[in-house]
């Protein structure tokens, strides 16, 4: 067992990362997956995998890996074990947790993972989040009876009142497909990497309107795994460290009632402001942003309620070219849950720690010092944020 | 009417709303200490979160917040069929995610005032869905 340094005040930092093998890979286990990535990003840090005090284990749509881990990982004395689950802001959560856990002296190295296999060979993607197949009980269940079930439609009413509200158009959310695709491309591990036009998006199938097939992420099997340690540690290690600046949540807990903003303000407005307060800094600072794009609106929305640009006015500010390479407000600089690969929150966190470290070579951004990451589940009921940087916050 | 909605059985909470939906009289949850309505799924209060809702008629009639249009898919026999779900806001306050059976996408509009009828797949029990008032 390792001696606890004792952090109170020195902060944490991203120490590794480990990325499996993505997307159609089939034959494998969430579990398989998630012990794939751990050691992998063990070996990212120069760690070996006994010097790991601690352990969180998010499972993604098929909910099949847990604490259990732990001992397929053949891991003794854990200090911090869970498993975690608040949907798509599960990643920026467990960094959180880990964090404070750190901070605390409660463990020193702590591994954070989401694995997931939704994917079966021969079957549609969207059989894997096509929700309810029970038989549905009570009136709980009569969105389901009437036809909101799996994500997209449910987003599609979020989308649809914002087009209504502020006039954002089909036309503007493709341009955020489009942009997600142009970084794709420089992306040696994306699995859509083939540049699509705005003509593409406008053209391709409709989902749930107003969302069409290019309005959607991947669906991915894989595991995605971080190292969580001291600033202190991680300064020793192998890779540059990525220091967590600030953090917040906001779960915005939307009533079925008149005054729900749902559609029009998510939680990323308060958890934001938190994550930025935090930190120490203006959003005006954010180089890079990594956001949670289960849909092309999702980024939109989520860039206004950050503060990127004035609520409303997203459509336009994504149309400007804003995003997309070369703009003045780099997002999603791995092609994200649209063209990368999907891992709920782990998909924008494992860019920012790439672009934080200056490792995205084509696509890395010059100026990353500051880098905001998002994190988003249900249906925008969930939000986690961090700010994290490759320089110590002083 | 033609619709796809699915089934739906009762259960111990929803048990006095689907019996007044199986006369056509919709049921939301009503606090007298708040004097606010609540979704049929409350258990307390969505304004003040007090325990003492319950069960009262509500009018039926409200307009719609937002929607989607669910493309469904054509078969050899008969061409694609689609679904319209809506978010209706009731005009006591509380929101109905409800299927508009036979309207015309064009026609939907934030706004647009809507009634509440009613519904029964094969299996289930009374379902609420939105026409055009």
């Amino acid at each position: 067992m390792g001696v606890v340094t004792h952090e109170a005040s020195g902060g944490t930092a991203i120490a590794g990362l480990g990325i499996t093998e993505m997307g159609k890979v089939y034959g494998r286990t969430a579990t398989d997956f998630a012990v794939e990535a751990i050691t992998l990003a063990a070996a990212d840090a120069g760690l070996a995998l006994s010097e790991i005090d601690g352990l969180l284990v998010n499972p993604g749509v098929k909910n099949d890996t847990d604490l259990r881990l732990q001992s397929t990982l053949q891991m003794r004395d854990a200090r911090l074990l869970a498993t975690m689950q608040g949907f798509g802001s599960s990643a920026g959560q467990m960094v959180q947790y880990a964090s404070m856990a750190i901070a605390n002296g409660m463990a020193d190295v702590v591994a954070c993972v989401y694995a997931d296999a939704p994917l079966t060979e021969g079957k549609r993607a969207g059989a894997s989040y096509g929700g309810q197949k029970r038989a549905m009980e009570g009136v709980q269940s009569l969105q389901f009876a009437a036809g909101l079930q799996a994500a997209p439609e449910r987003y599609a009413v979020a989308a649809r009142r914002h087009m209504e509200a502020y006039g954002t158009t089909s036309e503007q959310l493709g341009a955020v497909a489009v942009a997600a695709r142009q970084w794709a491309s420089m992306n040696p591990d994306a699995q859509m990497r083939e540049p699509i036009t705005l003509a593409d998006h406008q053209e391709s199938r409709m989902i749930a309107d107003p969302l069409r097939l290019l309005d959607c992420c991947l669906v991915s099997n894989g595991a995605v795994a971080i190292i969580v340690t001291s600033s202190d540690r991680a300064e020793a290690l192998r890779q540059p460290p990525v220091h967590v600046w600030g953090w917040g949540q906001a779960h915005p807990g939307y009533v079925n009632r008149r005054d729900s903003e749902f559609g029009l303000v998510t939680g990323a407005a308060p958890s934001g402001a938190d994550a930025l307060a935090m930190a120490g800094v203006k959003v005006d600072e954010i180089d890079v942003r990594e956001l949670y794009d289960c849909f092309t609106y999702t980024t939109l929305v989520t860039l206004e309620d950050y503060g990127f640009c004035a609520k409303g006015e997203g459509g336009e500010f994504v149309a400007s070219g804003a995003i997309a390479p070369g703009g003045s407000h780099p997002t999603n600089t791995g092609g994200g849950e649209l063209s990368s690969f999907y891992m709920w929150g782990m998909t924008p966190l494992s860019e920012a720690v790439i672009q934080a470290r200056g490792q995205g070579g084509e696509r890395q951004v010059d100026k990353h010092d500051l880098v905001m990451v998002s994190g988003n589940g249900g249906v925008l009921d969930f939000h986690s944020t961090l700010v994290v940087s490759p320089h110590r916050k002083s | 009417m033609p619709h796809s909605l699915k089934a739906v059985v009762r259960d111990g909470h929803s048990t006095t709303f689907f019996e007044a939906a199986a006369e056509g009289r919709l049921l939301l949850r009503f606090s007298p200490s708040s004097g606010e309505w609540s979704e049929p799924a409350a258990r307390v209060c969505s304004v003040t979160q007090a325990a003492d809702l319950e069960w009262r008629e509500a009018s039926g009639v409200g307009s719609l917040v937002s929607w989607t249009v669910k493309p469904g898919r054509a078969t050899e026999d008969r061409p694609a069929v689609p679904t319209v779900v809506g978010l209706v806001e009731l005009e006591e306050g509380p929101w109905l995610p409800l299927q508009l059976p036979d309207v015309d996408p064009a026609d939907l509009a934030v706004g647009r005032a809507v009634r509440v009828e009613w519904v029964q797949p094969e299996g289930s029990e009374h379902l609420p869905v939105a026409v055009l008032a």
